[in-house]
């Protein structure tokens, strides 16, 4: 056996870090066996590695403080939301700028109305729970559909109006959970839904007295869109990822009567 | 712009886990996030887009972490950065995970900046040397130097953190 070159420590690092040619590899290999000294030096430095990658790789999972968050609430600018003529071509959907309780049962033809960024900031929170909370695995929700009415009862209480979680099930959508969030320095109740291929959507519902009554409006962002209206002193938002905006107005507006006949009830 | 905004935003998380691990305390790690992403978004014309982001958003990272490096340097008169704090541990120390994640991150914090810098990006980013030199704005002898020294000086540290600690549990 003719050995290529010789070996030293400073190969050790180069195959840790892949910048050993191919070629090189199999005789680098060997020259460890023949040299177990340099060959536990390999292994110890790759083990610290591991190490060392295993201490920081739950940060890429963490969720944003606010102050970076706002950098990704920055980037929205209504204009880039959905293609309007897309929507234009699919959607009925009545807007007003008064009373909500046109809206029961009385859908025209129109338009979502573009998002103005004051009132678009309670879609961005919405949005954010969304991405956040629904791409979890084990802990989606903090208190689970089997305590249904303890979870709505909670919420309510904490959000302080009368809720109830929609039933969404004729569109495939059942109840998961829910959670309570901080908005700003008030408080958000959050409802999230899954379908058998466990895409999920989500009602987020928090206070906000500043905002007039509206109709719905649509906002899209971090590859998520939210239909959200303001009423009677109340944020609501429904969110969900690759939904189309039909889809999601039927949602929506299931929500908003729902939460009516609720309150009303 | 959007398309370039929206990347950028998309890197965050790994800026955070650039900047923790240089920096290992949470607030001052993420006020190297926000600084640089402010400058990122000042700066969107001198980012081609097509080029990766995260190479160009470290790059300007590595500018705002050694002018910090260098103005503690001023202010203590020479000397190490000041960055330990007691709730800045990145795991919970609770089991023995948890000690080795603390031990590592300590040992990874006594490293000169400019070593540690390199293998952060080499090691745990996996950023090739050529990048990685690039980044660091170095000459690549330079960067593999700073990594063969770095790891040296990271497993020498380990290696009295366990000493000091089994001497402690034979008293």
């Amino acid at each position: 056996m003719t050995s290529v070159r010789t070996f030293g420590d400073h190969d050790i690092h180069l195959s840790l870090d892949g910048e050993m040619p191919a070629d090189e590899r199999d005789d680098f290999e060997a020259w460890l066996e023949q040299n177990p000294e340099k060959k536990a030096l390999r292994d110890r430095y790759q083990s610290d590695r591991e190490m060392l990658v295993a201490a920081v790789d739950g940060i890429l999972d963490e969720p944003l403080p606010d102050r970076l968050a706002g950098f990704a609430r920055a980037t929205s600018a209504p204009q880039r939301r959905w293609s309007w003529r897309r929507i234009a071509a699919g959607i009925v959907l009545f807007v007003s700028g008064g009373s909500l309780g046109y809206l029961v049962g009385t859908y025209q033809p129109s338009s979502i109305v573009q998002a103005d960024n004051g009132a678009a900031r309670i879609a961005d929170r919405a949005i954010e729970a969304h991405v956040i909370y629904s791409a979890e695995k084990l802990h989606v929700v903090e208190v689970g559909a089997d305590q249904k009415d303890h979870l709505v009862g909670w919420l309510s209480k904490r959000v302080g109006t009368t809720l109830v979680a929609p039933d969404f099930s004729q569109s495939g959508y059942q109840l998961v959970g829910g959670r309570l969030l901080p908005s700003d320095s008030r408080t958000a109740a959050m409802f999230i839904y899954q379908d058998p291929a466990g895409s999920r959507i989500s009602l987020y519902v928090t206070r906000d007295t500043d905002t007039a009554d509206t109709g719905f409006k649509l906002r899209e962002e971090l590859g998520a869109c939210a239909l959200y209206w303001f009423d009677g002193g109340y944020a609501y938002a429904v969110t969900a990822t690759n939904m189309t905006a039909e889809k999601l107005r039927d949602l929506a507006g299931s929500a908003y009567q729902q939460l009516l006949a609720a309150q009303r009830g | 712009m959007d398309r370039k905004r929206t990347a950028i935003v998309a890197e965050i998380p790994h800026m955070r886990r650039y900047a923790r691990a240089l920096l290992r305390d949470r607030d001052a790690a993420d006020d190297l996030v926000q600084d640089s992403l402010e400058r990122a978004f000042g700066r969107l014309d001198q980012w081609r887009e097509g080029d990766n982001p995260r190479r160009w958003l470290f790059t300007i990272m590595h500018h705002l972490f050694i002018d910090g490096v260098r103005r503690n340097r001023r202010q203590q008169g020479g000397g190490e950065l000041p960055i330990e704090s007691a709730q800045a541990v990145a795991t919970p120390p609770a089991q023995l995970d948890g000690l080795q994640s603390r031990d590592v991150l300590e040992a990874l914090q006594a490293l000169a900046p400019e070593r540690r810098a390199a293998l952060v990006l080499v090691a745990i980013e996996g950023f090739s040397y050529a990048e990685a030199a690039n980044t660091l704005g170095i000459p690549a002898g330079t960067l593999m130097s700073r990594i063969s020294r770095g790891r040296d000086e990271l497993r020498a540290r380990l290696d009295g953190t366990y000493r000091r600690r089994s001497i402690r549990v034979v008293e």
